[in-house]
């Protein structure tokens, strides 16, 4: 692919990276930092682009990789159960982290719920029902197999409704 | 429909897609985006096998430039400089050969040398004796003493036997209104050179520059009235 038709092609999908990295990091300069990273990252190594592949699912792949990368780090490590993601009652790796001053506030009882799950769940959730991407995709995003991301599709829509009942409870 | 709850799998989802708010990239991270998509001027095709190739031939002339012809000083004087500011150069880098302790080793220096000392100069505050060894320069042998002053630099004292040696009389510089030896440089080092009865004599060192020569002209003075080399028989 031809340098200006990959920038073309690959500014399409800004939009749908600031929604992913709002979500991710629920703080307007931090999703502005990570996407700004993101499209330096891709247009560095557009190179390594396989045309004919997904390109949005690269770009997604490339912001998730670096957010895990500089903002995860920060974040205290624990046990992942077999599908990667922290057991229920497991302190767990990818919580939430706290509400930074700078972050936004969840409008809706679903928002808040969303916040709420570990980020593999957020993630697998905004990909394969926000964001409408096919399993394929999503497991190249989290570097899984497709088995792990229907797994993990279940258990963060299980997760989801427990909370959200917890809301309707309060 | 998930037995544990009443709202199903596409019914959250559906919510998921519908409720959720949706952001939208603000204005100036579009620009700054953008801009980052500018076209870099591209490296040139031909840069990268250049410069590995230059490397590549800097790494190899280096590779051979000890086994290159040396162009030596067709005047015997000045070759027997360069060989003694090499000598001296070898020590400053790697430390003599096997320094000996002088007067303890001087029997078996003057056997190996050819060369004895009625007297030599054992150092002071201001040049400390470090070391003394046989050396071979220039098909003659030889013997240098090693010492070193306050400031770090190496002196180098060379005897050798004098046949074919003449100092070139421009270069002499007098020295205490006693001595006129003469003043060579070689590779970036100062030697004193001058001839004590059959025996070619050096004291070199890395003092050049005009304040550095002052003291190395007292260097010389000191060597020069305490160390009287001869011809072993």
């Amino acid at each position: 692919m031809a340098s200006d038709d990959f920038h073309r092609a690959a500014l399409e999908h800004l939009d749908a990276l600031y929604n992913f990295a709002m979500y991710l990091t629920r703080n307007p300069p931090e999703a502005d930092d990570l996407v700004q990273e993101t499209y330096l990252r891709a247009f560095r190594f557009s190179h390594r682009f396989q045309p004919g592949t997904h390109l949005r699912a690269w770009l997604f792949q490339i912001l998730r990789n670096t957010f895990l990368t500089f903002y995860r780090l920060r974040e205290r490590e624990s046990a992942l159960a077999e599908d990667g993601v922290p057991a229920w009652d497991a302190p767990m790796f990818h919580d939430a982290p706290e509400e930074s001053s700078g972050a936004v506030e969840a409008h809706t009882d679903l928002e808040r719920a969303l916040r709420r799950l570990p980020e593999e769940f957020r993630t697998v959730l905004l990909l394969a029902e926000v964001e409408g991407m096919a399993l394929e995709d999503v497991a190249r995003v989290l570097a899984c197999p497709v088995g792990t991301v229907k797994s993990r599709i279940f258990r963060a829509k299980e997760r989801l409704r427990g909370l959200l009942r917890d809301y309707t409870k309060e | 429909m998930s037995n544990h709850s009443p709202e199903s799998d596409d019914a959250l989802g559906a919510r998921l897609r519908t409720e959720l708010r949706r952001y939208t990239a603000p204005a100036y991270l579009r620009g700054s985006v953008g801009e980052t998509a500018e076209p870099t001027r591209a490296r040139p095709a031909w840069l990268a096998p250049t410069l590995a190739a230059a490397a590549t031939a800097l790494v190899l002339v280096l590779i051979s430039i000890p086994f290159l012809p040396r162009i030596l000083p067709a005047d015997p004087t000045e070759r027997l400089v360069r060989s003694v500011v090499a000598e001296h150069t070898r020590a400053l880098m790697w430390g003599a050969r096997r320094p000996e302790v002088v007067p303890t080793a001087l029997p078996w220096l003057t056997q190996e040398s050819g060369i004895g000392l009625t007297r030599f100069f054992v150092g002071d505050d201001r040049l400390m004796f470090v070391g003394a060894e046989p050396v071979y320069l220039e098909g003659r042998r030889g013997m240098a003493l090693y010492y070193r002053d306050g400031d770090g630099h190496l002196v180098t004292y060379a005897v050798l036997p004098a046949p074919g040696f003449s100092i070139p009389e421009s270069r002499r510089v007098p020295i205490q209104n006693k001595w006129r030896p003469a003043l060579m440089s070689d590779g970036g080092f100062s030697a004193w050179v001058w001839r004590q009865g059959d025996l070619a004599c050096f004291i070199v060192s890395d003092m050049v520059s005009e304040s550095d020569i002052e003291h190395f002209k007292d260097y010389f003075a000191l060597l020069r009235v305490a160390t009287e080399p001869v011809v072993a028989n």
